[in-house]
């Protein structure tokens, strides 16, 4: 590969907007003048008017903007890698991972264990699927290997535990089959890109 | 020590080469006339890509991946199935033949279930990896799909809807394991594979599932358990009969919830060499949850101080059996083994008139032969490779095979051509009426000849019912025929007069072009007989290590003090091949190994492997460090496992005994010998090899026991009580019933009697259903 690319450090037409400032102060004398000014000007009771304002604001007109942590927690971007959901299949209720173990091979920390059988109709059944959040550097791999879209990331953010090993099993990240319906598809990695429908090429079939 | 086991087996060379040089890719390669251009191109390191071929068995040209240019030649060379001619010129890639290539793949590939992601063969496959590596990124072909259902044979399932076609697995079980239960029904895009004896349910077919390239013939046990590359793979040698055969253990973490290893299947070289379901699936036979019992090994040790006699099994590593024999020289124990002390005399009788210590073939020997005698054994019971590598020279070679045994064996009716049936008792007889025939126009000493001229020919035949017209036409089968092979069996080993047998083969080995083999009859007699001096008697108080006694340490548990089963230890076994063989650990052990207790008992060594450069090299073992030994094969499939033995000569003793009066053995009789792909407790132990543990026996066994089929009946053989269920096997003729013994578990190693005994039966209770 070229490294041309890299070594071009004209970034283009620049489009700066100059800030206006009073000149700044040269010699001994005109600081000394600045330092008189601004402490006579009162500017520090600019700023504790606004504190005070908000004070006020807070306790007699209830508007706040502190977030009660734990109690309260601020919605994040759906492409936050959080931990992991395990989704189901909206049609069937079946959970989707079909037991590949490329998230488990992909694991940049080795955290994911997956045990597989063969079940009564012939299939690869999920018997057990875990992860080690003590481990996990929620990387995103494997939410992007899935070629199920089975793993992917959710919302939980905390992960504190009091042990450094935190095994989540399968039923504890699979969607609850009553939730299925408010299952949403996740858009981060590992997503179908918009364009998808676009190139999907048909296999021929002259049947 | 190479030069010597050349010169062994002279009877089997290969007439002159011819030397041929040839161009590949611009690279000059020198061979042998004969050698197909894609051998050449492989011992040369170049590439060619191959879908159906199958180094063991005899092209199978189905696939056309391996197709080359020669200078000169129009259209396309296969190159898997053209010999070399001195002074072609080939090139193995052109654009063409990449575009050919790559044609064919799209058609393997129309309608291949887009499931690597579920399949066993994920990561392993072939038709995964030439996909990829030609590039096939999209199906441009179409032909209408059908519903093919996956098929569940028992040991191995077959989807049909993977399979290519490539029919290795139909070669594999028609050429090496004979139990021909595949069958491939053409129909052009309708193709299949037919499980023909599906009832069988052979373990057999798990070496066709090996050679399957794709994910269409797996392990129905493996099945969806783990991806391949999950797995460890621990390099080993199976332990359950003296073939010895290579393998992997392929080992993982039981489940999520226990992180114990386990061993999750068993693969192979399955390109150069084979398994027989036993080595297959008969791998979950270790020694669980074992740990160091301090309070036990102490009475282990009171127990090793007032013995006076240990007695042992022959499913024993070299070392162990090296360090049982140092316990005896320090200590003056009684060694009794037997499963290995007949045929450590016969070895020995053998060896007085050969003049060497060793017999002189080998299962390579076998499979190159073109006439082969099997003798005294039921050879498809006790040990599967050998009659695997006779199926090969009944295949590759249409080899005629002559089985001489007291019953029929209709599982090895494909390849036998010649049956004959001798009376139980008469070996003696039968094997000097061999002798009298194989040696009759050859040069022989005086006194040899004389003792053949003076055997009663008339009375021998007469009881031992071997037909003078059957020689005959056995002595005529074998006239313009190149390599001969002699296998002899257990039968001989115990029987009383097993000297003078020995003898009189040692005859037939030294002065015909008769390779002969004594199949060893457990997994290491052949070591143990040649590391250790066996006693017959045992004395008052006697340790049992995987066998009967007054104290008793065990591997499979049933015993006092726990001990390390196959698969939990390391050391070296002797193979049938005289070729000495390393096993490693795969499964973890806890507990104490007999290293342990003769280390308390005077001996010093840190490891049990440290004594593997002690094997006395006076019986031909050498001097290797075990962390030294390899345990692979080339890619040209050169067997590169451990070391050969080195064969010594020994003080010959070639006075022959006259042949007795043959005994009688009317009535009922029963013949000790387990069910195929059983050996011992060991194999008993597994979960998945399959153990009819049944008196069997023919209709007329029936009527002359006056028993019927499910007839629970009692009887002793050898001072052991045996409490068995007759089953009834139509194919069988005669008044000898079939006993297996390995289910015996400790007791199941005390066969040192003559292999059939007169029978005493007491019948239990009648089948209430029948
Ligand atoms: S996010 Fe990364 S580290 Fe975490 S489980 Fe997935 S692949 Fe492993
Ligand atoms: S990659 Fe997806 S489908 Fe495959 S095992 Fe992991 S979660 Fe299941
Ligand atoms: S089952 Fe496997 S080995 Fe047999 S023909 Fe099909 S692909 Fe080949
Ligand atoms: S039992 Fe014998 S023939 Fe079968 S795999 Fe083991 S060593 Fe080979
Ligand atoms: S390898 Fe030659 S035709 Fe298949």
């Amino acid at each position: 590969m070229s490294l041309n690319k890299f070594k071009d450090r004209n970034v283009g037409v620049q489009n700066y907007t100059l800030i206006e400032h009073e000149a700044f102060p040269q010699t001994g004398g005109e600081k000394f003048a600045r330092v008189l000014k601004r402490t006579i000007k009162g500017e520090l009771f600019v700023g504790l008017w606004v504190t005070m304002r908000t004070m006020i604001l807070a306790l007699f007109n209830g508007e706040i903007h502190t977030v009660k942590y734990p109690f309260e927690k601020l919605p994040i971007s759906p492409r936050y890698r959080a931990i992991h959901d395990m989704l189901r299949l909206l049609e069937s209720g079946h959970y989707r991972c079909i037991g590949c173990g490329l998230c488990e091979k992909i694991c940049i920390a080795d955290c994911i264990k997956m045990d597989t059988k063969y079940d009564e109709n012939q299939r690869k059944e999920v018997t057990e699927y875990t992860i080690n959040f003590g481990r996990c550097i929620f990387c995103g791999y494997c939410a992007e290997v899935c070629p199920e879209l089975a793993i992917v990331h959710g919302g939980r953010y905390e992960t504190a535990s009091q042990q450094r090993a935190s095994f989540s099993i399968f039923d504890d990240m699979l969607t609850p089959i009553d939730a299925l319906k408010e299952q949403k598809e996740y858009p981060g990695f590992g997503a179908v890109s918009p364009n998808a429908d676009d190139n999907i090429k048909k296999t021929p079939l002259a049947y | 020590m190479y030069e010597m086991l050349l010169y062994f087996n002279g009877g089997a060379m290969m007439s002159k080469i011819k030397n041929i040089t040839v161009t590949i890719d611009g690279k000059t390669c020198h061979s042998e006339f004969g050698k197909t251009i894609l051998q050449i191109a492989r011992e040369n390191d170049i590439y060619i890509p191959t879908m159906c071929y199958l180094t063991k068995v005899m092209s199978i040209a189905s696939c056309r991946m391996c197709v080359v240019d020669v200078e000169g030649v129009d259209g396309m060379i296969l190159s898997c199935q053209e010999p070399a001619t001195d002074g072609i010129v080939i090139s193995t890639n052109t654009p063409e033949i990449y575009k050919q290539r790559q044609s064919i793949m799209k058609l393997y590939d129309v309608n291949h279930p887009l499931e690597c992601g579920v399949c066993d063969k994920s990561g392993e496959c072939d038709l995964q990896n030439k996909t990829l590596e030609f590039d096939v990124a999209q199906q441009n072909f179409t032909a209408k799909d059908q519903n093919r259902k996956v098929q569940n044979w028992g040991h191995v399932s077959y989807d049909p809807a993977l399979c290519i076609m490539c029919e290795k697995c139909v070669r594999v079980s028609t050429e090496i394991t004979g139990d021909e239960a595949l069958q491939v029904k053409f129909g052009g895009y309708n193709s299949t594979i037919l499980n023909v004896k599906q009832d069988k349910n052979y373990a057999s077919l798990g070496e066709a599932a090996a050679v399957c390239p794709v994910g269409a013939l797996v392990d129905t046990s493996f099945k969806y358990t783990s991806n391949a590359w999950e797995l460890t793979k621990i390099p080993a040698t199976c332990s359950h009969c003296s073939s010895g055969c290579e393998l992997n253990y392929e080992v993982k973490q039981d489940s999520i919830l226990n992180s114990e290893e386990k061993i999750y299947r068993v693969t192979n070289t399955y390109e150069f060499s084979s398994l027989c379901g036993a080595g297959r699936f008969g791998y979950d036979f270790e020694n669980k949850d074992v740990t160091k019992d301090t309070d036990e090994f102490k009475k282990a040790v009171e127990a090793f101080k007032v013995a006076d006699t240990i007695r042992f099994s022959a499913v024993i590593t070299n070392e162990e059996a090296l360090i049982l024999q140092r316990l005896k020289e320090k200590l003056n124990y009684k060694l009794i083994c037997d499963e290995a002390k007949g045929y450590q005399d016969f070895l020995k009788a053998f060896g007085e008139v050969t003049g060497k210590n060793l017999y002189s073939a080998n299962l390579k020997t076998i499979s190159d032969s073109r006439a082969i005698i099997v003798l005294g054994s039921k050879i498809n019971n006790d040990n599967p490779m050998v009659k695997y590598h006779i199926t090969m020279a009944s295949k590759h070679n249409q080899s005629r095979v002559a089985y001489m045994h007291t019953i029929e064996d209709t599982e090895i009716q494909n390849i036998v051509t010649q049956f004959i049936k001798y009376e139980v008792g008469s070996e003696e007889g039968v094997v000097a009426l061999l002798a009298d025939r194989l040696l009759k126009d050859i040069e022989l000493p005086v006194k040899k000849r004389e003792f053949l001229d003076s055997l009663d020919i008339g009375y021998l035949s007469a009881e031992s019912n071997i037909g003078e017209e059957e020689l005959d036409a056995l002595a005529k089968s074998l006239i313009k025929k190149r390599g001969f092979s002699l296998i002899v069996g257990e039968d001989l080993y115990s029987h009383p007069r097993a000297k003078n047998i020995a003898k009189i083969l040692g005859l037939i080995e030294t002065y015909t072009d008769f390779n002969i083999l004594l199949t060893p009859p457990s997994t290491n007699a052949l070591g143990v007989s040649l590391i250790c001096d066996l006693d017959k008697e045992a004395g008052n108080y006697t340790i049992g290590y995987n066998s009967t006694g007054d104290y008793i340490l065990s591997a499979t548990g049933d015993g006092n003090l726990d001990m390390p089963s196959f698969n939990q230890q390391e050391g070296t076994i002797t193979t049938i091949d005289k070729r000495v063989v390393v096993t490693n650990v795969a499964l973890p052990y806890g507990g104490y190994t007999l290293n342990d207790l003769a280390n308390i008992c005077w001996l010093n060594h840190e490891y049990t492997i440290d004594y593997t450069k002690e094997l006395p090299t006076s019986k031909g073992f050498s001097a290797v460090e075990f962390d030294l030994l390899p345990n692979e094969f080339s890619i040209t499939g050169k067997e590169n496992r451990g070391y050969l033995l080195t064969s010594i000569k020994v003080v010959k003793d070639t006075s022959l005994d006259e042949v007795e009066d043959l005994p009688d053995y009317d009535g009922l009789v029963v013949y000790r010998c387990n069910s195929v792909e059983q050996f011992s407790q060991f194999t008993s132990k597994t979960t998945q090899l399959k153990e009819d543990n049944n008196l069997v026996g023919s209709p007329v066994f029936a009527t002359v026991a006056k028993i019927k089929d499910g007839d629970r009946v009692k009887f002793i053989v050898n001072d052991i009580e045996y409490n068995r269920v007759f089953k009834i096997d139509t194919s069988m003729k005669g008044t000898i019933a079939i006993n297996p013994t390995n289910d015996m578990g400790l007791s199941s190693t005390l066969v040192s009697s003559y292999r059939y005994s007169k029978l005493k039966l007491e019948i239990q209770n009648k089948n209430v259903s029948s």
